[in-house]
């Protein structure tokens, strides 16, 4: 089995199921090898007693052979708590060839939320946004739950433009239990209200991921003459030569994505371009490095 | 103007793709769509007005490249006066024939044209030609008047006779490349004679107008000429009674009757005077006999005495060779008599014959010089001595003549002497109840000229041949032909010499021909021309050709030509002297021709007698001549009237192709810098 699939291939499977498990258990297969990351009861450390702590967690044995009282703690014992704000706004549903951008956060989601509850056995939730609350289906463990995810992921349709502010207001106030949140965007915002807008999520002690989506189109556009442009999310209409597209354009959206990126590291946020042309491991692999490191 | 083919204007509905091409399809621009607006700038509009400025200079171009093809098919016209137009050209064509020599003719007629030429319009080209034997052109179209005057006062009276046919050749010949009006003015006494048989020859072409000045006078003045002389060229014995003598035929052009003296001069002493009554408007006939001439070359004149309009043509050159009578060497089998028998009889009988036979069996003819006979015979000869061969072979290099005579002793030998090719066959006819005669005979060849062959084919269609030796033809010319296509007479040039090959016997055996009359004429017309008295006889008229050398190539240094003219200079360079292979004897007099055999001549020349009548044409085929190119004006009037004027198509084809080659590559230009500035920079 190819271990990761092109996003072309992926956009022909009609199932987010079927997609997520495809991709997560190729990519999981693949990580067996490696002993930096482990998902198991792993031993991680002993730690002496002190008066209060849990007695369950105390190691008798060891206490049976030594007669001093340790605690014995192990890896991924703990649950996170997964939530994944995608940006349906029309502009996601730009594409210069199969998939979709809003397809491919799509897809992204979907693998990830599938390897928080599958594999992870995190609570998943998911914000559907776009200057509004879409859909808001809220972390949980339940039996069922990644049905709904996907149920969720399924109906989102790009519409409107986007606004962080009033979901990551929701998300704020929604939000009771510190966790991994995920924005799935294309960010054609400016940098400094995109952080203005996701830094207090930071606050409160989440880790943020920010997985900014783009078609390489945008990124190198390609004219062969002069084009009037129209811009999906307000309509607006411009008439543009080529010789602008190979010059300036490149030289701002690169000052574009390296502003963003410098800001969310600024805010100890993770930050990561995706072009649909890519594979999804690479923002799964992002996430397991956040979820790991956050235990 | 208009458009000689305008169904091609339909055509102009092509018009309709660039302008669906560039109006309708280029503008219909289909917005595209993108995620955001946020990073792209307008600020590019200058640009794009520019892109769709050098789109619409592409559509110019392009439906102006569609326009011009359309208009080129559909040939568009413009009429033009050609009367008014502004590119004239004016012929000046002076005749200097021989009977421009008359009174002043020739000088009134050069002081008319220089005058024409002189009040020409300021900046008008013009061209000068002179028509006498040949039509010369002496300029280009020009405008300089000091290399026109000089052309023309360069030309001087001739000795030709002027055809106003090349004149109308020539000037339809001019017309093809010169587009304009052409003025031809043409100054002549307007001869009749001159005038050609079909009158379709001197139509001139529409863009031509033909202005005649006539420079004789209306009436026809009278005038004597001596018209033609018959005398021997060579003449062996003064007191021959039969050969020695001269008739000259004395002519009268528009005279009345009158006695005429008429003398005989012989190297410029007269000899003779005879007087002679000459009808009006007739001939009269004068002999002179016995003609005591020298040894050698006599230069001899018939003179009319009598003043008439025309003194320049009293005289009626020619020259008369005196030799002893040359010898034939007629070469023949041991065996065979009957052959120098028959051969000799013929020559004897022959009535212009000077020639004396010498038989001999080629089995004696070791130490024999060939170049000492007037023509060597070969009859039937199987085998020669090798020297004598050789010799021969010199002989016939350097300008000598053999005839070769295959009987039935050919068919032993495979090779033919000094024809340089072997027997192919042997035609035995005996026996056979259809004997093949003589079926085609080409009468223009010298040796069987016949200028109106009679019946049975001048006598030729007689003659039954048993006996013939087929022998390869190639690079002869087959001069008589068998009626089952075996040729029979063939002639090659060896070197400055000829071979005659008669692919036959002349002893009466092999064929009939010895016992036919047509025998003897032909001995006696074979003897002249292989003698080469053919082209040594002493008269010719102005403008005919004098053969110099078989080829064009010089064999040695000794095969030059020299050439001297009447006045006593050579015409030729050295170099033409090498090469030349015909002179064209354009002069009356005696020319003195050493050929390049080594052989020398003295040639007696004379203008052609035509020229003689001085009658002018009638003023009503003047007019016909002048009317058919101009509306009918008579030289006279062509002065005082004004110009008809003459509409003429002028076809703008070329200039519309060639617009449509420039808008073709501008066209490209265009197309292929929009196109280049649209391909993405890598």
């Amino acid at each position: 089995m190819q271990r990761f699939l092109d996003p072309e291939v992926l956009a022909g499977i009609s199932s987010l199921d079927l997609l997520a498990r495809t991709v997560v258990d190729g990519f999981v297969a693949g990580l067996h090898r490696s002993p930096d990351f482990g998902f198991s009861q792993e031993f991680a450390e002993y730690r002496a007693y002190t008066p209060g702590e849990d007695l369950r967690h105390v190691d008798w044995n060891l206490y049976a052979r030594t007669e001093r009282c340790y605690l014995k703690r192990y890896r991924g014992e703990t649950n996170s708590q997964l939530t994944v704000l995608l940006d349906a706004s029309n502009s996601m549903q730009f594409t210069s060839g199969p998939p979709v951008k809003l397809d491919y956060a799509r897809f992204l989601a979907a693998a990830l939320l599938y390897l928080a509850i599958h594999n992870q056995r995190d609570a998943a939730g998911l914000i559907v946004f776009d200057e509004e609350v879409r859909d808001f289906i809220r972390p949980s463990t339940r039996h069922g739950q990644l049905a709904r995810l996907f149920a969720g992921l399924e109906q989102a349709s790009p519409r409107s433009r986007t606004d962080f502010s009033k979901p990551l207001l929701h998300f704020q106030n929604s939000l009771h239990r510190r966790g991994i949140a995920i924005v799935i965007s294309d960010f054609y915002e400016k940098p400094e209200v995109v952080m203005e807008n996701i830094a207090p999520l930071r606050y409160h002690g989440n880790e943020v991921i920010l997985f900014h989506i783009l078609d390489p189109e945008e990124i190198r556009p390609s004219m062969k003459g002069p084009a009037i442009l129209v811009d999906l999310e307000s309509g607006q209409k411009l008439e543009v030569i080529p010789e602008y597209t190979r010059t300036a354009y490149r030289a701002r959206i690169e000052a574009h994505i390296e502003d963003l990126r410098v800001r969310a590291r600024g805010a100890g946020m993770d930050y990561q371009l995706l072009r649909t042309s890519q594979p999804l491991d690479l923002a799964l692999r992002e996430y397991l490095t956040l979820r790991q490191a956050g235990n | 103007m208009g458009f000689l083919a305008p169904w091609f204007l339909t055509g102009l509905a092509a018009l309709g793709v660039p302008v669906f091409v560039h109006l309708l399809r280029h503008h219909v621009t289909i917005p595209r769509p993108v995620a955001s607006l946020m990073f792209f700038e307008r600020g590019t509009q200058s640009s794009t007005r520019h892109r769709r400025l050098r789109y619409l200079l592409l559509f110019t171009l392009r439906t102006a490249l569609l326009l011009l093809l359309v208009l080129a098919f559909a040939n568009p016209f413009v009429r033009r006066s050609t009367a008014n137009a502004n590119a004239r050209l004016h012929l000046i064509v002076l005749d200097n024939s021989f009977s421009m020599r008359a009174s002043t003719r020739f000088a009134d007629a050069k002081r008319e044209a220089l005058a024409t030429l002189s009040a020409r319009p300021h900046g008008d080209k013009a061209q000068i030609m002179a028509l006498g034997g040949l039509l010369e052109v002496l300029t280009q179209p020009v405008a300089d008047n000091a290399q026109l005057r000089s052309a023309l006062e360069s030309i001087h009276a001739g000795d030709g006779r002027a055809s106003f046919g090349e004149l109308g050749r020539a000037v339809r010949s001019l017309a093809e490349t010169e587009h304009g009006s052409i003025d031809v003015d043409f100054f002549s006494d307007m001869q009749r004679t001159a005038m050609p048989a079909n009158f379709a020859d001197v139509v001139l072409p529409r863009n031509a107008t033909l202005i005649l000045h006539s420079i004789a006078p209306d009436r026809a003045l009278p005038n004597w000429t001596v018209e033609s002389i018959e005398a021997p060229a060579d003449l062996a014995d003064p007191k021959d009674p039969k050969r020695s003598h001269v008739r000259a035929v004395v002519a009268g052009f528009s005279t009345p009757a009158v006695a005429k003296t008429v003398s005989l001069s012989v190297n410029g002493k007269t000899v003779a005077t005879r007087k002679v009554n000459v009808p009006s408007n007739g001939r009269a006939t004068v002999d002179f006999a016995p003609l005591d001439v020298s040894y050698g070359f006599n230069r001899c004149a018939v003179a009319v005495q009598g003043g008439d309009a025309f003194p320049a043509d009293d005289t009626s050159v020619f020259t008369v060779r005196r030799s002893d009578p040359g010898r034939v060497l007629f070469v023949h089998a041991a065996g065979d008599v009957r052959s120098a028998t028959y051969f000799g009889a013929a020559l004897a009988a022959a009535a212009e014959g000077s020639y004396v036979l010498q038989s001999m069996p080629a089995e004696q003819t070791t130490d024999l010089d060939p170049s000492r006979f007037a023509f060597v015979v070969l009859s039937d000869t199987p085998s020669l001595p090798s020297i004598f061969e050789h010799a021969l072979a010199q002989y016939v290099a350097k300008g000598g003549s053999v005839l070769v005579a295959l009987g039935t002793g050919a068919a032993r030998r495979t090779a033919i002497p000094l024809w340089g090719a072997s027997v192919q066959d042997v035609h035995r006819y005996s026996g056979l109840d259809n004997v093949p005669t003589i079926g085609q005979v080409d009468f223009s060849y010298p040796a069987l000229e016949q200028s109106q062959p009679g019946h049975s084919n001048g006598g030729w269609a007689d003659v039954k041949v048993f006996y013939a030796i087929v022998a390869d033809p190639a690079q002869s010319r087959v001069a008589m032909r068998l009626t089952d296509g075996t040729p029979l007479l063939l002639e090659k040039s060896v070197g400055e010499g000829r071979v005659l090959l008669f692919a036959s016997g002349f002893d009466n055996l092999t064929n009939d021909l010895p016992l036919h009359p047509v025998f003897v004429a032909f001995v006696d017309r074979a003897a002249r021309y292989l003698s080469g008295s053919e082209r040594l006889s002493g008269s010719r008229l102005v403008d005919s050709f004098v053969q110099l050398r078989a080829s064009a190539q010089a064999v040695d240094a000794s095969s030059n030509v020299e050439i001297l003219d009447p006045d006593g200079r050579r015409p030729l360079s050295l170099a033409e002297a090498r090469t030349a292979q015909t002179f064209r004897l354009e002069r009356a007099g005696f020319y003195q021709i050493r050929f390049a055999n080594g052989r020398d001549t003295v040639i007696g020349v004379n203008p052609d007698r035509r020229e003689s009548d001085l009658a002018p044409l009638p003023k009503d085929i003047l007019a016909l001549w002048s009317g058919n190119a101009a509306g009918g004006e008579t030289p006279s009037a062509s002065a005082s009237m004004p110009r008809e004027e003459k509409n003429t198509n002028f076809s703008l084809w070329w200039y519309v192709m060639l617009l449509a080659l420039a808008v073709a590559i501008a066209q490209s230009a265009a197309a292929s810098g929009t196109m280049s500035s649209q391909r993405d920079q890598p």
